[in-house]
């Protein structure tokens, strides 16, 4: 395999692990307040995801040292480029990863109340902001003659953006809802199930919508290949279906894998539209930055490879680890969060 | 305020925080692995005890480090995308490899940590404290390595406005990386040391009953702290020749407040400057040279502290001599005051730098107008998650061991005492 596919495919990698694992903690974030009728059941919901929490969180850092390592010339336009959305998107992510973290360090209701709409808030925010991001960069940007681009807040008031961010709030949620039907036992479990049915139809009807305009409107012309991205968001909608039905069946743990496929879904659909792309140009359909020209120069493409050759493995052995020794259902494992 | 200026608030904002809280991330595994192990090894309530407490303190610490950590890593694209452009080729290496070697294995294996308490065997669990450690340091090690080219450029060659990757062994081996690295962790180490023995002070004017546990941790600390804050003194004193070769402009500014400038003047290295880099003024603010004595001053007065404490540690007249304790609480800040001097003296004194001598601060600034917003809103979200992060991490070191969440199962909620919530 040559270099020019080993790092696309390992970004795509690492973006999707990130979507399915944190995935599921924005989802299990936004359901906790609604779900946990007391603190005790609060407390249960949040820790079923507790020991893999940091890591799930991890797989972001990991996608932007790749993103920066081996796509400098991506990273910085697309990054300053959508500035307004990724500020809101990392202050999202920041205030729910320490809302997570810090909430049952008090022991006050009133402190936990406060921390608990952090806690949804820092879910709903990053599970929004990456749909707008992704429906941003499927339907192309105003490229420059650079290169380089910048979008104002009114740049995302398109019907499919829009739609993009609805439907990965919608899925996030009901992953989570997945996750926390398979991992609880009990009545919050029970919930779980439930507002996972409903939640999965409403994302299968959001990314139905999504197909809907994404044929009618722009965004089919400023893709370099409609139909695989096309394909890709079909198979998100059968999924989620799949993991409707399966969750109605009391089957969980294929609910969950079905989610996760949803979840990791609209990676794929970035990456068979857009390719060879990194951006595509809004204006001016079929030119943009290619993936070749967004990509570091060989040598140092090579050594990180010779690193990532050695180190993806053991992380993702050090991740496989950490989800085998806490396999247990909640209730085993002790409570912290 | 220019754009500029707000943009570099911004990042030194972010890149402050994250500094703060990690020195004391950095100063504090190693310890706890330390009482980890011991007690693995010895199987005594106490050790077990004292892991949990001081590890429960470095976990809520750990917060604030990991979120701030997180915006670090995308501040260099959203807000200096034309550092990206000029060294993405280079520049971007160490912080991938951070990332995927180092971050990410920290991250996973401390989640494991948290909740291995009563679920892991022994030789594990203590395996994951020590796998924290080393990635920590890991991660410092990599992060200076992507400091150390921005202040030492080396290990590569310009062709075309572009910087290629000619040397990755230079980029791995710059002295102003790993000097840099040494004076930073052992710094960090102390402010661990430093913390426990002040924390433990605490306990003994109170007159808690934890006398034996916090006589245990003082021990450990300042054992720790003496050596890491010689060795830091030194590599501080080590890094000056360094600083004449490479940023002569720095090490002018100081004059008059180090030695072995030889005929080092600020006036000289600007005309020099402007020669070899066209007009322009090439001086960082004059301010550095407080921050120096600042960082060195309070740098000595720690090693004094904490040398007269290891004295009086002998037939524990340290627990009698109460002016000792009162002089170990107060310390607490002091690591962290000089730290900031430390990072300001090397990262403002390497101004109107991004990369020493081949890309300006200005040029590396990206595209986007002002900043004003974003950095009001990440100023505010890093000022109140870190006064709530460092009053937790207050409430739990006064309250003692007993009050220790940290694998502890208390009752899962049950044991709710609505009154006092917030109450440090």
């Amino acid at each position: 395999m040559t270099l020019g596919l080993v790092w696309p495919a390992l970004l795509g990698l690492l973006l999707a692990g990130y979507f399915v694992l944190a995935g599921l903690d924005y989802g299990v974030q936004m359901l906790t307040p609604r779900l946990g009728r007391d603190d005790r059941e609060r407390r249960a919901l949040l820790n079923a995801f507790g020991p893999f929490f940091l890591g799930n969180e991890v797989w972001l850092v990991a996608a932007s040292g790749v993103l920066f390592g081996a796509f400098p010339f991506l990273e910085g336009r697309l990054l300053s480029g959508m500035y307004f959305l990724f500020t809101a998107i990392l202050a999202g992510i920041v205030v729910g990863n320490a809302a997570v973290q810090l909430r049952s360090r008090h022991r006050g209701a009133a402190a936990r109340r406060l921390w608990d709409g952090l806690i949804f808030l820092g879910g709903l925010v990053p599970a929004v902001g990456w749909g707008l991001v992704a429906g941003r960069i499927l339907a192309g940007v105003p490229l420059d003659a650079r290169n380089a681009f910048s979008l104002g807040p009114a740049d995302l008031l398109d019907p499919f953006v829009l739609l993009c961010g609805a439907t990965t709030a919608a899925v996030f949620l009901a992953h989570g809802a997945a996750f926390l039907a398979w991992r609880t036992d009990g009545e919050p479990g029970a919930r779980a199930a439930r507002a996972g049915r409903r939640g999965l139809l409403v994302a299968a009807a959001a990314a139905a919508a999504v197909l809907v305009t994404g044929s009618l409107s722009s965004a089919r012309h400023a893709l370099v290949h409609p139909w695989p991205a096309f394909v890709a968001g079909a198979a998100l909608v059968i999924a989620l279906l799949a993991g409707a039905a399966l969750l109605r069946a009391g089957r969980t743990g294929p609910a969950l894998a079905a989610t996760s496929c949803a979840a990791a879904l609209p990676v794929v659909a970035l990456g068979a539209g857009l390719r060879p792309f990194a951006l595509v140009s809004s204006s001016a359909p079929g030119t943009g930055l290619r993936l070749a020209d967004a990509m570091a120069e060989a040598s140092t493409l090579r050594l990180l490879a010779g690193f990532a050759a050695v180190m993806v493995p053991l992380m993702l052995l050090a991740q496989v680890w950490n989800w085998w020794m806490f396999r247990d259902r909640t209730g085993r494992t002790p409570t912290y969060l | 305020m220019t754009d500029e200026t707000l943009a570099r608030l911004q990042f030194a904002t972010t890149a402050g925080f994250h500094w703060l809280f990690v020195m004391l991330t950095l100063g504090l595994a190693p310890l706890i692995a330390v009482m980890h192990t011991r007690h693995a090894l010895r199987g005594t309530p106490l050790l077990e005890r004292m892991t949990r407490f001081w590890g429960q303190i470095y976990v809520v610490n750990y917060v604030l480090g990991i979120v701030t950590g997180l915006v670090m890593e995308f501040q260099f694209g959203l807000a200096w995308s034309g550092l990206a452009e000029y060294a993405g080729n280079v520049f971007g290496a160490p912080l991938a490899l951070e990332t995927i070697v180092a971050f990410f294995a920290e991250s996973t294996f401390l989640g494991m940590w948290i909740f291995g308490w009563g679920k892991l065997p022994k030789a594990v669990h203590v395996t994951l404290i020590w796998l924290v450690t080393l990635t920590a340091y890991a991660s410092a090690y990599w992060i200076m390595v992507a400091n150390g080219f921005l202040q030492h450029p080396v290990g590569h060659e310009v062709r075309g406005g572009v910087a290629y990757l000619t040397d990755f062994g230079a980029m791995l081996t710059n002295p102003n990386a790993i000097n840099a690295l040494v004076h930073a962790a052992t710094a960090a180490l102390m402010t661990g040391g430093v913390f426990v023995a002040g924390v433990s002070s605490y306990h003994f004017l109170k007159r808690t009953a934890e006398r034996e546990f916090f006589r245990a941790s003082l021990r450990l600390g300042l054992f720790v702290a003496t050596p890491a804050a010689f060795v830091a003194l030194y590599y501080g004193f080590v890094q000056i020749p360094t600083l004449v070769d490479t940023q002569p402009m720095k090490a002018a500014t100081l004059r008059g407040h180090i030695d072995d400038l030889g005929s080092l003047r600020v006036e000289d290295v600007q005309a020099q400057l402007a020669q070899r880099f066209g007009a322009g003024d090439y001086r960082p603010p004059t301010w550095i040279a407080t921050a120096f004595d600042v960082m060195q001053d309070v740098g000595y007065l720690i090693f004094l502290l904490i040398v007269v404490a290891l004295v009086l540690l002998y037939r524990d007249w340290y627990l009698r001599f109460r002016p000792a304790a009162y002089l170990m609480l107060v310390a607490v800040p002091l690591p962290f005051v000089a730290a900031l001097g430390g990072w300001l003296l090397r990262e403002v004194g390497r101004q109107p730098w991004a990369v020493y001598g081949e890309l300006t601060t200005a040029a590396a600034r990206s595209p986007v107008g002002s900043m004003a917003a974003s950095l009001v809103l990440f100023c505010g979200v890093f000022l109140a998650l870190g006064v709530a992060d460092v009053a937790l991490i207050v409430r739990y070191a006064r309250r003692g061991p007993a009050e220790t969440d940290l694998g502890g199962s208390p009752g899962d909620g049950q044991a709710e005492r609505p009154t006092a919530s917030l109450a440090l």
